[in-house]
């Protein structure tokens, strides 16, 4: 099966990035904003990700690093230098184009499962260093983010940035436009170098692909898309540390939102975060236990009642781990993958 | 005038040496056939050749200009492609895909590739499978697709490395005048092969390797009344 096949037309496209810009007009709810910067940025990251571990295969488990980069580059500007996140925002993209080059000068000597190990190794020495770096990066106190100045051009204030409609619609446009990067690589002599050597490292070399150099192109363009998301984050947040921005679990998390949606897709990653973001939100905050005993399924005087409403919220990280488990098992090609299949079965039968 | 020169090309994998001081021409437009029985060193010579080893020993000249130490990118980008005994096709990506890959060697534009790609898999007659994934075509066709893929890289010198093996007779005769085609279309070729009959017929001159060392080098119908080659075929007689 070509994936081709179930691509959304154009006015179905026209039509959600329009509620999407709109949205802000009608919701009120601060919380409902903060999911969907959150989804957002799990967007950016996942189809960043995508690029690198989706097209050209390579699968990286140290993504934190760029993500990370980004986020210290920017706040480390702002905090210690006043020097305003949409600038900050593209210094960071810069280190982080550093940093993917040499992490890529050596990684890429690695194939398959040793590349994979490097990755989060050398992912794991970028954390080390923030934690220890103490007169530049704060060390494991972090940054926090007293104040972000005015937006102005030309003396006409943008915004403020006291409420969250500028980060959803900061959010929004980054979304946009990884996705549609993903799109124009896709379809290029890059994507299809990227997919060859997914496919085939020896055949891609034979027939004229420079390995090296075609991923790091891939690693560049993932890791520049990685910081911004990164950067949004922090300034959004206004506080990071080391084991929030480039821990190990933040690798893992990219990853999944790349595999859950579906490898190698431009869509792929928004499934995954339209799938993943809501699922531990509604673990962490003891929403299922409350579903259960509000819609009377069971009762909160029970024992069972009881016990979920006192231990669910606690194993939230249990549960998510095993239904990501149940999402590998039974969806092979992730939860877009799964979809298409069944389209493709019900338009035959 | 040679378009391909080894010379003196040795490889060693610690003390078992492959090749060793193997030198031959292979002139412009000719389908110079590689042969010897299995572990002869066939696969390593053309590994030696096209950049996947460099020669422990001894230099590859290709179109006057020195192979040792380049990539198989590089080598690719010259003029010279392999096959691969194994076929090895892009499996999740469509037929056209697979050759479109290949044509890119020459353009940047994926639109002029296509083109490329098209024509190319018209050529091998396989332009009924092109939206295919290449990881559902039979053994025969993707054999094709290797053949369409490295010619949309618009070699000078192709490197075929058995691409009739494990074919039945009818698809073999398909290859046979495939590669008769692209003979007549000037581009050159060296062809490992097992069947003897096909490279008897397919071939104008004919290496025969042992154990790693070149045993004889002669037109075809010289070889296979060569004592020295009947010998390392049938072992030695009464």
């Amino acid at each position: 099966m070509t994936n081709r096949a179930f691509r959304p037309a154009a006015p179905l496209i026209a039509l959600v990035v329009g509620i999407l810009l709109m949205l802000p007009l009608f919701v009120e709810s601060t919380y409902a904003l903060h999911m969907m910067i959150l989804i957002f940025i799990s967007v950016i990251t996942g189809s960043s990700w995508n690029i690198l571990g989706g097209y050209t295969g390579q699968y990286s488990v140290g993504h934190a690093a760029y993500f990370g980069v980004g986020a210290y580059t920017t706040m480390m500007l702002l905090q210690f230098r006043q020097v305003p996140p949409w600038y900050g925002v593209w210094a960071g993209a810069a280190a982080a184009l550093v940093i993917a080059l040499i992490i890529g000068s050596i990684c890429f000597r690695l194939r398959g499962p040793y590349f994979v190990l490097a990755s989060i190794a050398v992912a794991e020495i970028v954390r080390v260093s923030a934690l220890n770096l103490k007169n530049i990066t704060n060390g494991a106190e972090g940054i926090l983010v007293t104040e972000i100045p005015p937006w102005t051009v030309g003396g006409a204030t943008i915004t403020d940035w006291q409420s969250k409609v500028p980060f959803y619609y900061v959010g929004l446009v980054f979304a946009l436009v990884v996705i549609l990067v993903s799109r124009l690589v896709r379809s290029s002599k890059l994507g299809y170098y990227f997919q060859a050597i997914r496919e085939d490292q020896d055949a891609a070399h034979s027939l004229g692909i420079n390995l090296t150099l075609y991923k790091n192109a891939a690693l560049s363009i993932s890791a520049i898309f990685t910081s911004l998301a990164g950067s949004l984050y922090a300034v959004y947040v206004g506080f990071i540390d080391p084991s929030t921005v480039l821990g190990l679990d933040l690798s893992v998390q990219i990853l999944m939102i790349g595999i859950i949606g579906g490898v190698g897709t431009i869509l792929g990653p928004v499934v995954g975060a339209l799938v993943l973001v809501p699922l531990s939100e509604a673990l962490r905050s003891n929403v299922i236990a409350q579903g259960l005993i509000n819609s009377g399924l069971v009762r909160e005087d029970s024992a069972v009642g009881a016990f979920l409403k006192e231990n669910l919220a606690h194993a939230h990280v249990l549960i998510y781990g095993i239904l990501v488990v149940i999402v590998i098992l039974f969806m092979p090609d992730g939860v877009l993958g799964f979809v298409r299949r069944i389209a493709v079965k019900k338009a035959k039968a | 005038m040679a378009i391909l020169e080894i010379r003196h090309v040795s490889k060693f994998f610690g003390g078992l040496a492959a090749n060793s001081g193997v030198s031959f021409e292979v002139a412009e437009g000719m389908v110079m056939g590689l042969i010897g029985p299995n572990g002869a060193g066939k696969t390593t010579l053309f590994n030696c050749i096209t950049g996947y080893y460099p020669p422990s020993t001894g230099e590859v000249i290709f179109a006057g200009r020195r192979m040792n130490g380049l990539q198989p990118d590089r080598v690719c980008k010259l003029g010279m492609v392999r096959t691969w005994q194994k076929v090895r096709p892009l499996t999740n990506l469509s037929v056209l895909d697979n050759v479109i890959v290949g044509a890119l060697c020459r353009t940047n534009s994926v639109k002029r590739a296509r083109d490329i790609a098209a024509e190319q898999l018209r050529l091998v007659r396989l332009d009924h499978k092109n939206a295919l994934a290449a990881g559902a075509l039979p053994i025969g066709e993707r054999k094709k697709l290797e053949v369409a893929r490295v010619l949309a890289t618009r070699p000078k010198l192709l490197l075929l490395d058995e691409v009739m093996g494990g074919l039945n007779p009818a698809e073999s005769e398909e290859i046979i005048r495939l590669i008769l085609d692209i003979r007549h279309a000037g581009i050159t070729q060296m062809v490992i092969e097992h069947d003897m009959k096909a490279i008897m017929r397919l071939s104008d001159r004919i290496v025969v390797l042992n154990s790693g060392a070149k045993l004889a080098e002669g037109p075809p119908e010289e070889i296979v009344r060569d004592p020295r080659v009947i010998e390392a075929y049938l072992g030695p007689g009464e």
